[in-house]
C-alpha cells in the first residue's frame, strides 16, 4: 500500500504542480519544492522495510507488481535527493524563461518514473516506467530548442533502439519462463542453457548500456547534457543514466545470478571480462577527450562517461569488494556529478556563458559555489576524505589482489587523467584573471547555493564516515549472496588489508593546523589586486590573460589525431545511409494517385503475363 | 601509544632534514660537476629562515590555503612511508594511500598558483599536470608490477618480504620495473632534464612566479618533502628498506647522489620530449616488468 501511495504523490504530484502553475507561479513553485521533499521523506522513512505488492490486476493479463528491498531503496533515496535538490535549484534557474509550468512537470515526471523503475517488481511495469523516463528526459533535453533538439533527437533514437532490445528480451523471457515477475524468474533461470543466458545478457546489456553510456553506446550522452537546463543535466548525468547501473545490477545479480553470469565462457573471453574490458575502456578514452573540451558542460558529459565505466567495472568484475566498491561509486557519482553540474549551472546563470576560454577569477565573486566546485572535483578525482576516494580505493585494491593489474592500471590512469581536466575546469571558470565583462557578477542566488553546500557536506560526510552509506551497500550485496564486510564507521577492515578513513583524517587535519601555525608565525603579506603579477619586468595589459585557452596545448597536440569518436563518426554514417535509402523510395512513392495507379496496373499486368507464359496456377 | 606518538612526531621531522639536506647537496653537487665551488650545503636552511622574516605578497585565500594543503599533503604521506622501521601510520591503506596523498601535494600547488593570476603560473601548471600524467603511466605500471608480485597493498609487508628473501632490484622480473622506476625519477623530482615546469629562463620559475617570503620558503620545503617521498619510495619497494633509518638514509643517498649524476649533465626537455620520452623506454620496461610479474603469478 505504501509503495503505492508514493508512486500515487509522485505522478499526482506532477500533474497537480502543472496545473496549480496555470494559476500562480509562486503556488507553483512551492508545491513542486514541497512534493519533492514529500517524496524524501517518504522514501526515508522505508528504509529496511521490504516487501512485494501487487497494484494493478490483469494489465494484459499480467499483474503488475511493485517491490521494496534495500537495493531498490539505496537507489530510490539518491532519486529522490538528486532530484529535489534539482527542483530547488530550478527555482530561480528557470525564473523568466518559456513554458515553466511544463518544465516542472516535465522534472517531476522523471523523478516519478525513475522511482517507478527501481520500485517496479516485474518487468512490464519496469518497462512503462522505463519509457515515461525516456519520453520526459527527451522533452527536457530539448528544451531550450536550437541545437538542443538535435541532442534530443539523437538521445531518443539511441533510446527507442535500447528499448527494443529491452523489449525483445522481456518477450523472450515471456515465452521461456510464462512469467515476468522478476522474483519468479530468478530462480527458475538456472535451468536455462548457458547459450540463451548469453542472449539474455546481450539484450539486457544493450538496453541499459544505451543508458548507462557504455562505450560504444555512449554517443548521445555529450550532447544532451550540455545541452539540457543545468538542472536537469545534474539529474541526466547523476541518475537517470544510473537506471542503465540499476538495470546491469538487476539482471547480473538479481535475475541471473552472480553464478552464472561469472560462468559464461572462459578465460579472457567469458562475457564477464568482455564487460569488465569494456568498463576499463570506458573509462580511459572518454577521459582523455574531456581534457580537451572548452565547453564546461561539456567537459562534465565526458567526465561522465569515464566515471560510469568505473561503476561498470566494479559491477562486472563481480567480487564483493568490486561490487560494493561499484554501487558506492553509483551513489558518489550521483553526488558529485549533480553537484559540478550545478556549480557550473550557476556560473552559466550568472556569467551567460559556459565557455572555458572565457571565464576565469569568479572565486572571489561566487565564493560558496567555489568552494562547491573544489569539493565536487575532489570527489571527483577521488581525493582521500571524500567519499570518491573510499569507492575507488575498493575497486583497486580488489582488481590488484585478484590478478587483474592491467584492469587496476586503466583504472587508476583515468584517475590521472581526472585530475587534469577538473583542474582545468575549475581553474578556467574560477582561479586566474577575472576578465573586465565579468567584474560586476554577483554571488548566486540562494535557491541555487543551497543545493551546493547539502552536496558538499554530504560528500565530505561521507568521506570521513564511510560506514553510512557502506553500511546499506554491504546489506544489498549480502542479499545478492556475498559474505558480509566488516564495516565499521571509519571504513573496512578486512584480512587483505584495512581502511581507516579516521587515520587520514586526523593526520591531515593536524599537518594542516601546523603548517597553517607556521604560516601564521612567519612575516606577513600584504594582499595585492591581481593585475599586479610578477612579468620579469614586461607589463602584462588587461584582458590579455589568454593562457587559459587550449590549458593542455601540448597534450592536446600529441593525443587529437589518436581522439577521434570514430565510434559517433560511424553512426552517422549509418543515419546518412538510411537517409539516403528513405530518399531513394521516396522516387517510387511519390504521393501521387496517379502514379501507385500505374504501379498497381503495372503488377496486374506482370501478373497477367506470368499467367499467360507459364500457367502456374 | 607514546612510541607510535614519538614516531608520528619523529618522521616528519627526519624526512624535514633528509630533504632539505637533499636540496643542499643537489646544488653542491651540480656545481661540482659544472667546475664551480657552489654554495655551503645548509645554504637552503639560511635561505629559508631568512624567507620567513621577509614580507611577501599574497592574491587571496586560496593563494595562502593551497600552499599549506600542499604541504601538509607531503607531511601526511612521509607518516605512510616506512623510515627504515619508523612508520607509524602504514597500517591505514597501504600503497594506494599513498600513491593517493601524493596528489595534495601537487594539487595545493596548482590551486594556489591559480589564484596567483599569472599567466607564466598557468603555463607551468599545465607543464606540471602533462609531465605528472606523463611520469604516472609508467609509475603506475611499475605500482602495480611490485603490488601483484608480492600480492599486497601493504608497502609494510612489500618491505618485510624483501628483508626475509632479496631485494625486488634483483629479483628477475622486478629488475625491469626498478629500472623503469630509476629512469622516471628525475621527472617525479622535477629535476633536469624535467625541469619545464619551473624553467626559470622560459616562465620565470613557472608555478613559483608569485611566491615570496614565507609561500617561497613553504614551496621550499614542500619539495624538500617530495624529494624525501620519491626517494625513499623507490627504497622501500625495491633496495628491501632497511632495519634502521641510517642504512636507509645510505641506500636514499646512493640512489639519490646517482640520479642527480646521471641527469646533471642532460639539457631540458621540451615538454612534449619528455612525454615522448616518458611513454617509451621506462612505460615499455615497466610494461614488460608487468606482464612478466603476471605470468609468473598465474
Amino acid at each position: 500500500m505504501s509503495l503505492e501511495l508514493l508512486l500515487i504523490i509522485a505522478f499526482g504530484g506532477a500533474l497537480l504542480t502543472y496545473l496549480v502553475g496555470k494559476v500562480s507561479y509562486k503556488g507553483r513553485n512551492f508545491l513542486a519544492v514541497a512534493i519533492s521533499l514529500a517524496l524524501v521523506a517518504f522514501v526515508a522513512c522505508l528504509y529496511g522495510k521490504t516487501g512485494e505488492e501487487t497494484f494493478y490486476y490483469g494489465f494484459l493479463g499480467f499483474n503488475l507488481v511493485l517491490r521494496l528491498n534495500m537495493l531498490s531503496w539505496f537507489f530510490a533515496i539518491t532519486i529522490a535527493v538528486v532530484g529535489a535538490l534539482s527542483i530547488i535549484f530550478s527555482l530561480s534557474y528557470i525564473r523568466g524563461k518559456e513554458k515553466t509550468d511544463f518544465y516542472f512537470l516535465m522534472m517531476l515526471l522523471v523523478n516519478a518514473a525513475m522511482l517507478g523503475i527501481v520500485l517496479a517488481g516485474d518487468l512490464i511495469s519496469f518497462y512503462i516506467f522505463w519509457e515515461i523516463m525516456s519520453w520526459s528526459a527527451f522533452l527536457l533535453i530539448s528544451y531550450n530548442r536550437g541545437p538542443a533538439l538535435a541532442a534530443g533527437m539523437k538521445y531518443i533514437i539511441m533510446s527507442i533502439i535500447g528499448s527494443v532490445c529491452f523489449l525483445v528480451g522481456m518477450l523472450s523471457l515471456y515465452v521461456s519462463f510464462d512469467t515476468l515477475n522478476i522474483s519468479q524468474i530468478a530462480p527458475v533461470i538456472t535451468s536455462a542453457s548457458s547459450g540463451y543466458i548469453l542472449f539474455i545478457l546481450t539484450v539486457f546489456g544493450i538496453a541499459f548500456g544505451i543508458k548507462n553510456a557504455v562505450l560504444p553506446f555512449h554517443t548521445w550522452l555529450p550532447d544532451a547534457h550540455s545541452e539540457a537546463p543545468a538542472p536537469f543535466s545534474a539529474v541526466l548525468s547523476g541518475i537517470l543514466i544510473k537506471m542503465g547501473t540499476y538495470g546491469f545490477l538487476l539482471v547480473l545479480y538479481v535475475i541471473v545470478g552472480l553464478k552464472l553470469f561469472l560462468g559464461l565462457g572462459r578465460g579472457l573471453f567469458s562475457f564477464h571480462s568482455m564487460l569488465c574490458l569494456l568498463g576499463a575502456v570506458t573509462i580511459i578514452i572518454p577521459t582523455f577527450i574531456a581534457m580537451l573540451q572548452t565547453d564546461a558542460k561539456r567537459l562534465l558529459a565526458w567526465s561522465t562517461v569515464g566515471q560510469a565505466g568505473y561503476i561498470i567495472l566494479g559491477i562486472a568484475f563481480g567480487t564483493n569488494l568490486a561490487l560494493v566498491g561499484g554501487i558506492f561509486h553509483f551513489f558518489n557519482h550521483a553526488l558529485f556529478k549533480a553537484l559540478l553540474f550545478f556549480a557550473v549551472g550557476a556560473v552559466e546563470f550568472r556569467t551567460q556563458t559556459r565557455d572555458l576560454d572565457s571565464l576565469g577569477g569568479l572565486a572571489k565573486k561566487m565564493p560558496v559555489v567555489f568552494i562547491g566546485t573544489l569539493v565536487g572535483i575532489c570527489a571527483l578525482i577521488g581525493v582521500p576524505l571524500t567519499s570518491g576516494f573510499v569507492s575507488k580505493w575498493l575497486i583497486y585494491k580488489t582488481l590488484i589482489l585478484e590478478g587483474s593489474p592491467f584492469l587496476a592500471f586503466f583504472a587508476l590512469a583515468g584517475t590521472w587523467g581526472t585530475i587534469l581536466y577538473s583542474y582545468k575546469l575549475i581553474h578556467n571558470v574560477f582561479l586566474g584573471q577575472l576578465p573586465e565583462k565579468h567584474k560586476t557578477v554577483e554571488k548566486a542566488p540562494f535557491s541555487m547555493q543551497l543545493p551546493v553546500v547539502v552536496l558538499s557536506v554530504a560528500i565530505l560526510l561521507f568521506g570521513i564516515l564511510p560506514g553510512i552509506p557502506l553500511k546499506v551497500i554491504n546489506a544489498i550485496s549480502t542479499s545478492f549472496g556475498f559474505e558480509s564486510l566488516n564495516v565499521g564507521l571509519w571504513g573496512i577492515t578486512s584480512e587483505t588489508g584495512a581502511l581507516n578513513t579516521v587515520n587520514i583524517f586526523a593526520a591531515v587535519l593536524v599537518a594542516a593546523a601546523l603548517v597553517w601555525l607556521v604560516f601564521h608565525l612567519a612575516a606577513k603579506s600584504v594582499s595585492v589586486p591581481q593585475e599586479d603579477s610578477y612579468a620579469a619586468g614586461a607589463h602584462i595589459p588587461k584582458d590579455k590573460y589568454h593562457y587559459t585557452a587550449e590549458f593542455y596545448n601540448p597534450l592536446h597536440r600529441m593525443i587529437k589525431p589518436f581522439l577521434r569518436d570514430v565510434i559517433n563518426e560511424f553512426y552517422y554514417w549509418i543515419a546518412s545511409c538510411v537517409r539516403r535509402l528513405s530518399d531513394s523510395v521516396r522516387h517510387v512513392y511519390t504521393g501521387d494517385v496517379g502514379h501507385y495507379v500505374i504501379y498497381i496496373i503495372l503488377f496486374l499486368a506482370f501478373l497477367i503475363f506470368v499467367q499467360v507464359k507459364w500457367k502456374p496456377w | 601509544m607514546v612510541a607510535k606518538v614519538i614516531k608520528i612526531i619523529l618522521s616528519p621531522i627526519l624526512a624535514l632534514i633528509v630533504g632539505v639536506f637533499f636540496l643542499g647537496l643537489a646544488r653542491k653537487i651540480m656545481a661540482r660537476i659544472h667546475w664551480r665551488y657552489g654554495p655551503p650545503l645548509i645554504q637552503p636552511v639560511i635561505d629559508m629562515i631568512k624567507l620567513f622574516y621577509q614580507k611577501s605578497v599574497s592574491h587571496g585565500r586560496m593563494f595562502d590555503l593551497g600552499i599549506i594543503l600542499s604541504l601538509a599533503g607531503s607531511i601526511v604521506v612521509v607518516l605512510f612511508l616506512p623510515f627504515g622501521r619508523i612508520c607509524p601510520l602504514s597500517s591505514s591503506g597501504g600503497l594506494l594511500v599513498i600513491l593517493y596523498m601524493m596528489l595534495l601535494a601537487p594539487l595545493g600547488t596548482a590551486l594556489s598558483g591559480g589564484q596567483g593570476a599569472n599567466p607564466n603560473i598557468s603555463i607551468g601548471i599545465s607543464r606540471k599536470l602533462i609531465l605528472s600524467l606523463g611520469y604516472e603511466v609508467p609509475l603506475l605500471l611499475v605500482l602495480l608490477a611490485v603490488m601483484t608480485h608480492y600480492k599486497t597493498i601493504s608497502i609494510m609487508e612489500v618491505v618485510s618480504v624483501q628483508q626475509s628473501t632479496s631485494w625486488s632490484i634483483i629479483s628477475f622480473p622486478l629488475f625491469l620495473s626498478g629500472l623503469s622506476y630509476f629512469l622516471i625519477l628525475p621527472a617525479i623530482l622535477g629535476i633536469r632534464p624535467f625541469d619545464v615546469s619551473s624553467a626559470p629562463q622560459e616562465v620565470s620559475s613557472g608555478i613559483m612566479a608569485e611566491y615570496g617570503g614565507k609561500y617561497l620558503a613553504l614551496a621550499t620545503i614542500e619539495h624538500a618533502f617530495v624529494l624525501f617521498i620519491s626517494t625513499a619510495l623507490f627504497v622501500n619497494l625495491f633496495l628491501g628498506g632497511a632495519a634502521n633509518p641510517v642504512i636507509f638514509f645510505v641506500k636514499m643517498l646512493v640512489v639519490f647522489v646517482l640520479g642527480l649524476c646521471i641527469n646533471a649533465v642532460f639539457p631540458r626537455f621540451r615538454i612534449e620530449q619528455a612525454i615522448k620520452y616518458l611513454w617509451k623506454w621506462p612505460t615499455l620496461l615497466a610494461f614488460l616488468g608487468l606482464i612478466i610479474t603476471l605470468a609468473i603469478r598465474s
